[in-house]
């Protein structure tokens, strides 16, 4: 075992060591995190619109309503908004010309002029919108039903403010409907991705292991480790073990990075790690199995990334395998990904226990031992070869 | 004292091709054995065999007494091993390579710490071994190649071609680090297709053709073998053909050939009678300019067993 263990960490350290391997290992995965998250995490819904106009009364009630909305708001020119939504850097356009902040201060009827950008969000911003200027209508007439029986405009004002308050609103209990939107509730900005790129970035790393056995074959070591008193099986334990380790790196550093940097919550963390070991048992065992299969370095990487992409994309690693059609769907359950990240999605979005994930587990340790027993073969066949 | 290493009739056969076929040879405690053959000649499939990398069709090898095949383990603790590529992991250092191997031998804690220092001042790495060993030149790379094999003190060092590819000053370093092991009892088994390392290290040459030993000794041994004689030269000026009258009747000399300005004698042993050769040949008037003595050597013994040069 303690053979064992030395070659492990030897394969360990080499990984660390390749300098081309720290951008792929350390920041490329967060970078894509970042960037799903932005994209198709909660977060992104958040509209982005510009009031424009001079400074009104109207403008400085819209403003403030709509941020209170979360919405992100902006006060370029009128010309640069309409730029800028061509662009698709917003959402929505409300122009508040003089006429219409005049009215609004007279309390007369206005027009405000509103363009919707061609963004997939436009709509449900220009929705915002609409709500938002409905509350800065009503709460215009609220004030002027106020100081229309003589009270002061700024005890009007101060004695709604304290009615909005204190008197309760009607809560809303919104019941999802469709089951994709069940599926995603609870979910953070940033945790899809994360689980995703940790399965993509697991096996990738994993099977990038595969070289340097090659590496290690060609240049005769493998044949010294075996001159020693050290037996074929230790080695080939140590080999995967040296894989395993890796993935088990990969995957905590992804862990505990998303955590810190992008509030990933991972749910129960021993259930997570437990997926995390079985899966990067199963990519340790097909890095072998690769390594032992191929003899030149070039191809292994290559086919490693083709192999890791390809799974990854069918697994779900990409795009949610919610979105996948039943054949595609079906099709992906013979990767591991689709399994590990069915077991995410348990102990992630519903706080799954460990019953609940059983069955994904069982899949994945199955899955370990036929392919780290295949590697281990394989291994162990192209070792008597050459003996 | 026992023999350290016993190879007894050892046959490799890859498909219709017999390998080794019937090789036999034993080593003793201190004594350095040469394998000497060419290219292809089976050397390096005999070393697998005996390194306990490859199975053997028939026969055994016996290490320290103990049988050694592929599944053993303890035999291969009494081996040192320097395989003809180099072996070494080129990411890791000089002495984190050579850390890793000792850990794989069993070698732990301080004794695997004084061991790697002992080992990179003796192959002079000792300001070279934080680097990477692929930032190391070939000379160097090989020097770290034997230290792997030298780490913990083995019993038998077998060294497959140690010194293929590398510049003559490595190659005298590593020539003198083999006389040096042999001269403090350990036993070496040393393969090459280089007649004259072979002539400087080995104290009994075993010759290796097509996969069968053809012969083995002492290089003297070797050479008598195949009825070697030295030949003196003499060239210079005057009555040669006389003087070659009187130098066919010292004893010891089998023939003389003359040429107008030379005479070749064939005779036993050529350090034991130029004296008297060059003074019967003065003693006659012979003015001589030129005298050259030429001893048989592993190439010719080679030539003569198999048919063919070392380098064909």
């Amino acid at each position: 075992m303690t053979n064992a263990l030395s070659v492990a960490g030897v394969e360990l350290r080499l990984f660390l060591r390749d300098r081309s391997n720290l951008f792929f290992v350390f920041v490329f995965p967060l970078l894509l995190v970042l960037m799903i998250g932005l994209q198709f995490g909660e977060g992104a819904r958040a509209g982005r619109v510009a009031v424009s106009g001079s400074d009104s009364t109207l403008q400085s009630a819209l403003v403030q309503q709509l941020e209170h909305d979360d919405v992100v708001v902006s006060g370029p020119a009128w010309s640069d908004a309409l730029d800028l939504l061509a662009r698709g850097r917003l959402d929505v356009a409300v122009r508040v010309d003089g006429a219409a902040a005049t009215a609004y201060d007279d309390g007369a009827a206005l027009t405000l002029e509103v363009v919707r950008g061609p963004s997939g969000n436009a709509q449900v911003v220009e929705q915002d919108v609409r709500v938002a200027v409905d509350a800065v209508r009503a709460d215009r007439n609220r004030l002027l039903a106020v100081t229309g029986h003589g009270v002061a405009a700024d005890d009007a004002a101060a004695a709604l403010d304290v009615a909005g308050r204190d008197v309760a609103a009607p809560a809303l209990e919104v019941h999802y409907v469709d089951a994709l939107s069940k599926e995603f509730a609870g979910l953070g900005q940033f945790d899809f991705g994360a689980s995703g790129q940790l399965l993509l970035f697991v096996f990738l790393s994993c099977l990038a292991g595969s070289a340097t056995l090659i590496q290690a074959r060609r240049l005769g070591v493998v044949a010294r480790m075996l001159a020693g008193p050290m037996t074929a099986g230790e080695l080939v334990a140590g080999q995967i073990l040296g894989r395993w380790a890796i993935g088990l790196f990969q995957g905590g550093y992804l862990m505990v990075a998303t955590s810190v940097l992008f509030g990933v919550r991972w749910g129960s963390l021993p259930l997570a790690l437990l997926i995390l070991l079985l899966f990067s048992l199963v990519a340790s065992g097909a890095a072998i199995l690769l390594g032992t299969l191929l003899t030149n370095e070039g191809a292994a990487s290559g086919a490693g990334v083709g192999v890791g992409l390809v799974l990854a994309a069918l697994g779900g690693s990409m795009l949610p395998l919610e979105l996948f059609p039943d054949a595609i769907r079906r099709i992906a359950d013979v990767t591991p990904h689709a399994w590990a990240y069915t077991a995410f999605a348990e102990v992630q979005r519903r706080d799954g226990t460990l019953a609940d994930i059983v069955p994904n587990l069982a899949v994945l340790a199955g899955m370990a031992a036929v392919v780290a027993a295949l590697g281990a073969w394989a291994l162990r066949r192209s070792l008597s070869r050459a003996m | 004292m026992a023999d350290v290493l016993v190879v007894d009739s050892l046959v490799r056969r890859f498909g219709d091709l017999t390998a080794v076929d019937g090789v036999s040879f034993r080593i003793a405690p201190g004594e350095t054995y040469g394998l000497l053959g060419p290219n292809g000649a089976g050397k390096t499939t005999t070393i697998s065999m005996v390194a306990g990398l490859m199975a053997a069709d028939a026969g055994t090898v016996t290490v320290a007494g103990e049988a050694m095949t592929p599944r053993t383990t303890e035999p291969k603790r009494h081996v040192g091993l320097v395989p003809q590529e180099l072996a070494i992991y080129p990411d890791l250092s000089g002495r984190e390579n050579l850390a890793l191997f000792g850990r794989l031998q069993g070698l732990r804690g301080s004794e695997l710490k004084v061991r790697v220092e002992e080992v990179l001042e003796l192959i002079g790495l000792a300001d070279r071994a934080k680097d990477r060993s692929k930032e190391y030149s070939g000379g160097m790379k090989r020097r770290l190649n034997i230290g792997i094999g030298l780490l913990h003190q083995p019993t038998l060092l077998i060294l497959d071609e140690p010194t293929v590819g590398v510049d003559p000053q490595s190659r005298h370093a590593i020539l003198e680090s083999v006389e040096a092991l042999s001269g403090e009892g350990m036993a070496v088994l040393y393969t090459t297709h280089y007649m004259e390392e072979a002539e400087r290290l080995c104290d009994r040459i075993g010759i290796i053709d097509s996969g069968r030993l053809q012969a083995e000794g002492t290089r003297d041994e070797l050479i008598r073998l195949i009825g070697g004689v030295d030949t003196i030269r003499l060239g210079g000026t005057g009555d040669l053909a006389g003087a070659a009258e009187e130098l066919r009747l010292i004893p010891g000399v089998e023939r003389v050939d003359t040429e107008r300005r030379a005479a070749t004698l064939t005779v036993k042993d050529a350090p034991a009678l130029v004296a008297q050769v060059v003074g019967t040949a003065t003693s006659y008037g012979v003015t001589l300019f030129d005298v050259e003595i030429s001893r048989p050597d592993l190439e010719s013994v080679f030539l003569h067993l198999t048919g063919k040069g070392l380098r064909d």
